[in-house]
């Protein structure tokens, strides 16, 4: 194993509506290292769900939002990381008169804790995660014009397990389950409908339900190379449909299944530097983007070696 | 040291699965505490009425005695419903005392903000319009866009206003009191007051919305019967009224509905949509009329609608709807002048600034045009102001026949200000700033309507100027509204400033019939 083996494990959920992010691999950076980067995203979709039925709209035509991210990973011990990322996030509709939206989105600040580890000597490795996370948004964006906002302006405290198991050979499996407690958040407006409850509330402030998110992958992990397969579901535990022919809603139930693969490379010349590149692609969702999602991201690692 | 770790992480999942159990619940309803008017507004039987011919136009025969046998009865009947009464049935109780007219606005605004959708483009491309013999398939009927949300308003609150006033006429003329009053043994479950019962204010508030809400809105009669039903059981539970004063009050609520339903089926609603001939000509009737203003109509651009597929333009011919107080002449001479021409230089000026606006906004700004924005799903321009005026009615203490003044008058107001603004619209019909320049994107729904002047403004204006007579010491705050709500247009980047500044001065002066009539109508 290369010492400089050293992992983040970042899928941006920007797509469309959501924005959580999460921290969901099995691998972890080592004592004193410190990994930070860029992470560029490019997502589009031209079909959504409103409710359950599949549909475009001539006056959004292709929806589109980028973002670049910020991300830095420090590892306090080799059991113990702190990752945190920072995204601007920009959004544009190809059709019809409303206008993108861009800034900056949340700061995400996590903890990632490897709680247990079971050794076979020379074949395989087990090993358990527990990760918290808290993200707020840092600049203050308006969450209320959907699907142009640029995230739900929430603030989310995650918790989640990971597991993960990998074959000295390379061949490695992971899953990781999430929950994300969301804030109400507020509305620039003093009333709101609610698809949900089908009543008129009488106050800027939206009840937020919170989310369940799966991540599970499995590929190949060894000397500088990851390649995976992954497979992501996230679940709104509440939340009402877009009704027909109306805009989204920041509380909406925002469902969706999607499948990726992941490359991820440390340049044999320069092995601090990594490359990583990934594909996503929708399959179902509900009140979201059939999306496509691209990212491509350069970290790099300092090691703070010798203790001061 | 395995234990302790795993002991650490289920220590901490569970200090956070506490936090996330933190109250986000909210409370949806208006927080009303029990109505108990000022005022009993015992000559409200006197006012002026306008639809009405006079407070006596539906009789309402002479209660029994209350020493009668059958009185007696009834009496017998609210002390065994009170005797049994669930928490439910209390909570109706609590719901109900808040006011009546105040209840019935609310439910009202939330029914518009409901039907407040557009009809998705049929694949063809063509739109289908809401029907209202088949108000349940999709396109729901209504679309309860602002100028359809404005007249519901209008004719809701206007017919409780009539039939209250009419209530209190006989209220004051038999004076039978209410059954708390009548029997020590019945308890006030709502403040008491000195108000006859007869006929029973709740059920005529019950009878004339419903009927006119089962006909504004035909898919909710669910939900509408269920709301009218509650309104009278809360009246006899609480020992406010007893059987014959409901049945008297819904009977003569009802027969008032009717006659501002018959009214609403010749106020030219049904033709306010028009006919795809109709919106072809609507071109040449408007460079007829820059024609007739001296201006080249020719090299006039006019409107286009910027949906993708094209749809159809809001409610056309609502210009030619019945106004209250005002005639269509009179709409015709408040008309203003031409908007600048979209070859003018003005109009140059103009647009550069929308477009600045449109690249170059600050936040606040953002949240002006969110908070006012009232598009899709929302109650709409005239019920923010409902939404408004509530408040102030509510802390005012009125009794039901003043409340029930104050919303008529707003929404009349509201309701001439949607017509006259849509006259003017379909009157110049000229190009919203996006179409003369495809960059300029909003930051709001751009309104499938020509520009000049803005809604916003004239209802906004309208609205300020009722309220400010209902309400003068808070005059500089409902402008101060009317202008936050109006500039918000010019920063969302859909309208020019001559459309807000016209059309505020539009509304201004549309007002003023509604306020001339309130001056002299007995109650002020």
């Amino acid at each position: 194993m290369k010492k400089y083996l050293l992992l983040l494990s970042i899928i941006v959920f920007p797509v469309g509506y959501s924005s959580a992010q999460t921290l969901n691999d099995g691998l972890m950076m080592q004592k004193d290292n410190f990994c930070t980067g860029f992470i560029y995203m490019h997502d589009q979709w031209t079909e959504y769900w409103e409710g359950t039925r599949k549909r475009d709209n001539g006056n959004i035509g292709k929806l589109t939002t980028q973002s670049l991210t910020w991300v830095g990973n420090y590892g306090i011990t080799n059991k113990l990381n702190v990752i945190a990322m920072l995204p601007y996030v920009r959004t544009n509709a190809s059709k019809g008169t409303l206008a993108g939206m861009e800034n900056i989105q949340d700061l995400s600040v996590g903890v990632k804790y490897n709680f247990f580890v079971k050794e076979w000597e020379g074949k395989s490795r087990f090993k358990t995660f527990g990760i918290i996370n808290f993200s707020t948004p840092i600049s203050n964006y308006s969450p209320d014009f959907l699907p142009l906002s640029i995230g739900m302006a929430s603030t989310n405290l995650s918790y989640r397990l990971t597991a993960f198991y990998k074959l000295e050979k390379g061949w490695f499996a992971n899953a990781s389950a999430g929950y994300t407690w969301r804030s109400n958040v507020e509305l620039d407006r003093p009333a709101y409908y609610n698809d949900e409850d089908e009543t008129l509330y009488l106050t800027n402030e939206v009840q937020m339900p919170n989310v369940f998110d799966l991540f599970i992958s499995a590929g190949y992990l060894k000397n500088g190379l990851q390649v995976e397969l992954n497979y992501i579901q996230q679940n709104t535990l509440g939340g009402g449909d877009i009704r027909r022919q109306d805009m989204p809603f920041v509380s909406n139930k925002m469902n969706f299944n999607k499948g990726g693969i992941l490359v991820m490379y440390y340049l044999p010349p320069l092995p601090e530097l990594a490359v990583r590149l990934a594909g996503t692609y929708t399959f179902s969702g509900r009140n979201v983007g059939q999306s496509t999602t691209y990212l491509a991201g350069i970290l790099y690692t300092i090691k703070f070696s010798g203790n001061p | 040291m395995r234990i302790k770790n795993h002991y650490i992480v289920i220590n901490l999942l569970l200090f956070f699965t506490l936090l996330s159990a933190c109250n986000k619940q909210l409370e949806e309803t208006e927080s009303l505490v029990p109505l108990a008017p000022v005022d009993l507004d015992e000559d409200a039987g006197n006012w002026t009425m306008i639809v009405m011919t006079g407070p006596d136009q539906v009789a309402v025969s002479a209660p029994a005695d209350i020493n009668s046998d059958a009185y007696q009865a009834e009496l017998a009947a609210i002390k065994n419903a009170q005797s049994n009464l669930t928490q439910d049935q209390r909570k109706i109780i609590e719901y109900w005392s808040g006011g009546g007219v105040l209840r019935w606005n609310q439910i009202l605004r939330e029914l518009v903000a409901q039907y407040n959708r557009p009809p998705a483009p049929r694949p063809d491309g063509t739109y289908p319009a809401p029907d209202p013999e088949n108000p349940f398939s999709d396109p729901e009927f209504p679309f309860s866009n602002p100028p359809y949300a404005a007249r519901a308003y209008s004719y809701v609150t206007l017919a409780q206003f009539e039939a209250l006033k009419s209530a209190w006429y006989y209220k004051f003329q038999y004076n039978r009191p209410a059954p708390y009053s009548v029997d020590n043994s019945i308890q006030a479950l709502v403040p008491k007051t000195d108000l006859p019962a007869y006929p029973s204010e709740d059920a005529v508030l019950s009878g004339v919305t419903v009927e006119l809400l089962k006909a504004l809105f035909p898919a909710a009669v669910e939900e509408i019967t269920i709301h009218a039903a509650n309104q009278r059981n809360a009246a006899l539970w609480s020992g406010k009224a007893s059987s014959s004063d409901i049945s008297a009050g819904l009977a003569l609520g009802k027969s008032v509905a009717a006659l501002f339903l018959a009214r609403a089926r010749t106020d030219g609603m049904s033709a306010a949509v028009g006919t795809p001939a109709q919106w072809a000509a609507l071109d040449d009737s408007a460079r007829v009329h820059w024609a007739k203003a001296g201006l080249n109509a020719n090299e006039e651009i006019l409107w286009q609608s910027l949906e993708n597929p094209p749809r159809p333009p809001m409610l056309p011919f609502f210009g030619q709807v019945k106004g209250w107080l005002m005639t269509a002449q009179d709409f015709a001479n408040e008309r203003p002048g031409p908007p600048p021409s979209s070859s003018s230089e003005q109009m140059k000026i103009e647009l550069e600034e929308v477009k600045q606006y449109s690249k170059n906004y600050t936040r606040e700004q953002l949240a002006t045009v969110h908070k006012w924005a009232d598009g899709v799903t929302t109650y709409t321009p005239p019920g923010h102001w409902n939404d408004i005026a509530a408040e102030f009615i509510a802390d005012e203490k009125y009794s039901e026949v003043r409340a029930a003044r104050a919303f008529a008058l707003l929404n009349m107001a509201e309701h001439n200000a949607a017509v006259a603004c849509w006259e003017n619209k379909f009157y110049w019909f000229n190009p919203r700033p996006s179409q003369l320049d495809p960059s300029i994107k909003t930051t709001t729904g751009l309104p499938n309507f020509p520009s000049y002047g803005s809604g916003h403004s004239t209802f906004s204006a309208a609205a300020a100027a009722v309220l400010s007579y209902l309400f003068p010491a808070h005059t500089q705050y409902f402008h101060e509204q009317k202008d936050e709500a109006a500039l918000s247009r010019l920063y969302g980047a859909i309208h020019y400033r001559s459309d807000i500044e016209v059309s505020v001065e539009h509304g201004d002066r549309i007002a003023t019939y509604t306020i001339n009539f309130a001056l002299t109508d007995g109650a002020d």
